[in-house]
């Protein structure tokens, strides 16, 4: 039996919204732990990651593991229900065919309840292995957001270079080239404007910027995220919640054929 | 009176009898099923009371089969006769001991037999049959062995079959005038000499082809049964109309060769999948012909009434309608009553021998019908367009109901994905490996 209550709506509705537009069906994973998924898009070559601990939830109540299969166009179709204010409530049984979901309004006077069938997903789980990435990056969320926009623009690959001086994000398309780079940034006064870069040794991947925009949907989450780079291991963009929780991405790098 | 007995003569019951069943027993317990249940067969008036049931040497297919023998009357085959697995019958048997024949009923070994309920409704009618087959293989046995074709006498041609295959033989040979019966009708199909007061026999291929080719004609004196008539006679001559309405069926209706119907049982007895019409076919037409399974089957199918106004091209003389039946009849004993070998080896005595019935109109006949129905089934390809249509528009109703299905299961499918993922699936990601081969699965 699931139980899990969380204050604020806004946390579920903008974790699907970011994970939407990269899977169609997923399994979310309780246990007593809190609730987890993992999934790929169509491709795979990119892989989504998400772990909200039992933690984010008061309270959070699972006996059992309990795989919850859901289409995740149908469940945005509900949470779209839920104002993000709204005090959300899953509930859902041992071997459960379907998920109930209730939305309070915070000052209790509303409540709706919604139902949503589950689905069976033969999904497969990858096992990701703690990596030493060479390079670390921790920017603000937004600036990351618009760097891969504004780049997307000219081509659909980036070249994200990093080096000591700093981090260059470098595209080649058919109307031209462009290129941003940023340096490191300490504002005392606003933690969150911080540009840091953590390096081992330079390194210098391409990546699908289509792909990459479709991670900033995530940006709603977290104002900083975090990019790791390693040569011969996919990106991780991650995105870091209260309470431990997290949502991550994983890109293969484009290999061999430099447009 | 028929008079119809359960296995192995044991008791005999008359089928009019009112002796009222044994009330004693619970009406719901049922007794276990005997391992050897009662059956129910019809025997010959003629038959004395010493004939037997005994296994012999089945001369088509080389394995022991059940003859009754009567000392006196002579040997009779038995066909059975059952109802289609698809329409289970059974029978109740049932008997009153006044009626059971004297000389069970006196050494009392019988069981208490009253009343009996059978599973599969099976009749097993005895009928005479020539002794001339069932000595054919004694016969063909002793006499492939040795090129020289010595004249034996019939006892040792008898013997020369082996007690495996033919158990009873010996004994039999022994009951009454049994002996001479074999021995009468060896000579029938044998060149023999007299030694001393003993007849010795050779077989002679060619009396055996006379004495077959008499009983095939004058089983095709009268016509054939029904089945038969309608399978291998009638469609067999039957030409095509040569109109666009009939070339349809006549041209799926192409039986050349009716030999090649040969029974598919192993025994000259016919399938339970035999049905109770055809084989009351056999009884009216021919003692000697059990039916075989095959021709009462398949002929349902298709029926020659509706358009029976319209000319065939050409209409089969009656020279040739008999020379059909006669083939078919030949054809038939053979396939029921010879040994594979020795029915080609006939047959090719037959075609040799054109004094004794001469087939050539026939064949005539035959390939000009064959030449027709190509020309009816070429002349359909082309002509016959009101059919086509009629194809074509069934054929568009289930493609159209496909194609609705597929595009269904689409929209559903489609309904289920958001515009992101479907923007995803545009993306080029040549150079970009799989995340299967970045991070291992997981057990």
């Amino acid at each position: 039996m699931l139980e899990a209550r969380l204050e604020q709506a806004q946390l579920l509705k903008k974790v699907v919204d970011a994970i939407k537009d990269l899977v169609q069906d997923c399994n979310f994973d309780c246990n007593d732990s809190g609730i987890a998924l993992q999934a790929m898009d169509n491709s795979h070559v990119a892989l989504v990651s998400m772990m909200l601990k039992a933690e984010s939830f008061n309270p959070f109540r699972c006996d059992r593991n309990i795989a919850i299969g859901l289409n995740l166009v149908s469940l945005t179709k509900v949470l779209r229900a839920a104002q993000n204010e709204d005090i959300l409530t899953l509930k859902a049984e041992d071997a459960p065919d379907s998920l109930n979901l209730t939305f309070e309004s915070s000052d209790k006077d509303r409540i709706s309840e919604y139902d949503l069938k589950l689905m069976d997903i033969d999904q497969e789980h990858l096992g990701i292995p703690d990596t030493d990435y060479s390079a670390t990056i921790s920017m603000p969320s937004a600036e990351f957001k618009r760097i891969c926009t504004d780049l997307m623009a000219m081509s659909e690959s980036v070249t994200i270079e990093a080096g000591k001086d700093g981090i260059k994000f470098a595209c080649n398309g058919d109307i031209g080239n462009g290129s941003i780079t940023l340096r490191t940034v300490q504002d005392v006064e606003n933690k969150e404007n911080n540009i840091e870069i953590a390096l081992t040794e330079p390194v210098s991947l391409t990546f699908s910027l289509k792909y990459l925009v479709n991670f900033c949907k995530a940006q709603n989450l977290s104002k900083t995220v975090k990019l790791h780079i390693s040569n011969e291991v996919p990106l991780l963009v991650e995105y870091a919640m209260e309470g431990g929780s997290y949502l991550r991405f994983y890109l293969a790098p484009k290999i061999g054929d430099e447009e | 009176m028929a008079k119809t007995r359960s296995k192995g003569g044991a008791t005999s019951t008359a089928p009019a009898s009112s002796n009222p069943t044994n009330p004693s027993k619970s009406r719901y317990t049922l007794q276990p099923e005997s391992s050897d249940p009662p059956r129910v067969f019809i025997l010959p008036k003629k038959a004395t009371p010493k004939a037997r049931i005994v296994s012999l040497l089945n001369p088509r297919y080389a394995k022991p089969t059940r003859y009754l023998v009567c000392p006196e009357s002579g040997i009779y085959e038995f066909t059975r006769i059952a109802a289609p697995k698809s329409t289970p019958h059974s029978w109740l048997i049932e008997s009153s001991s006044g009626n059971l024949e004297g000389q069970k009923s006196v050494n009392g070994a019988e069981p208490d037999f009253v009343a009996y309920t059978t599973k599969g409704a099976e009749l097993y009618i005895a009928t005479p049959v020539d002794p001339l087959f069932l000595v054919l293989p004694a016969l063909a046995q002793t006499t492939s062995k040795s090129e020289k074709r010595l004249f034996l006498s019939g006892y040792d041609h008898l013997e020369s079959v082996s007690k495996e295959l033919s158990p009873h033989l010996s004994e039999i040979l022994h009951w009454g005038n049994v002996r001479t019966l074999f021995e009468a009708r060896m000579a029938a199909i044998c060149d023999t000499i007299e030694a001393g007061d003993e007849s010795m026999f050779r077989l002679n291929e060619e009396n055996l082809l006379k004495e077959v080719l008499s009983k095939a004609k004058r089983m095709s004196e009268t016509p054939l049964p029904p089945s038969m008539e309608e399978k291998f006679v009638t469609k067999a001559l039957e030409a095509p109309v040569l109109s666009v309405k009939r070339a349809g069926t006549a041209a799926t209706a192409v039986v050349t060769e009716p030999a090649a119907a040969e029974p598919v049982s192993s025994t000259p007895m016919p399938e339970s999948g035999e049905s109770q019409a055809s084989a009351a076919s056999t009884e009216t037409t021919n003692s000697l012909t059990p039916e075989p399974s095959t021709a009462a089957t398949s002929v349902a199918g298709e029926t020659i009434a509706p358009s029976e106004e319209l000319a065939a091209a050409i209409q089969a003389s009656p020279e040739v309608t008999k020379l059909q039946r006669l083939r078919t009849a030949f054809s038939f004993i053979c396939s029921s009553y010879i040994a594979p070998p020795q029915t080609a080896q006939l047959k090719k005595l037959l075609s040799e021998k054109k004094d004794l019935v001469d087939f050539a109109p026939l064949d005539d006949y035959l390939a000009e019908v064959s030449k027709l129905r190509q020309e009816a089934v070429a002349a359909r390809s082309t002509g016959d367009y009101s059919r086509k249509r009629v194809l074509d528009e069934e054929e568009m109703m289930a493609r159209a109901e496909k194609k609705r299905k597929v595009e269904e299961e689409d929209k559903r499918k489609k309904a289920g994905q958001s515009r992101g993922v479907k923007n995803l699936k545009k993306v080029n990601t040549t150079g970009m490996k799989k995340m299967s081969d970045f991070f291992k699965k997981k057990l």
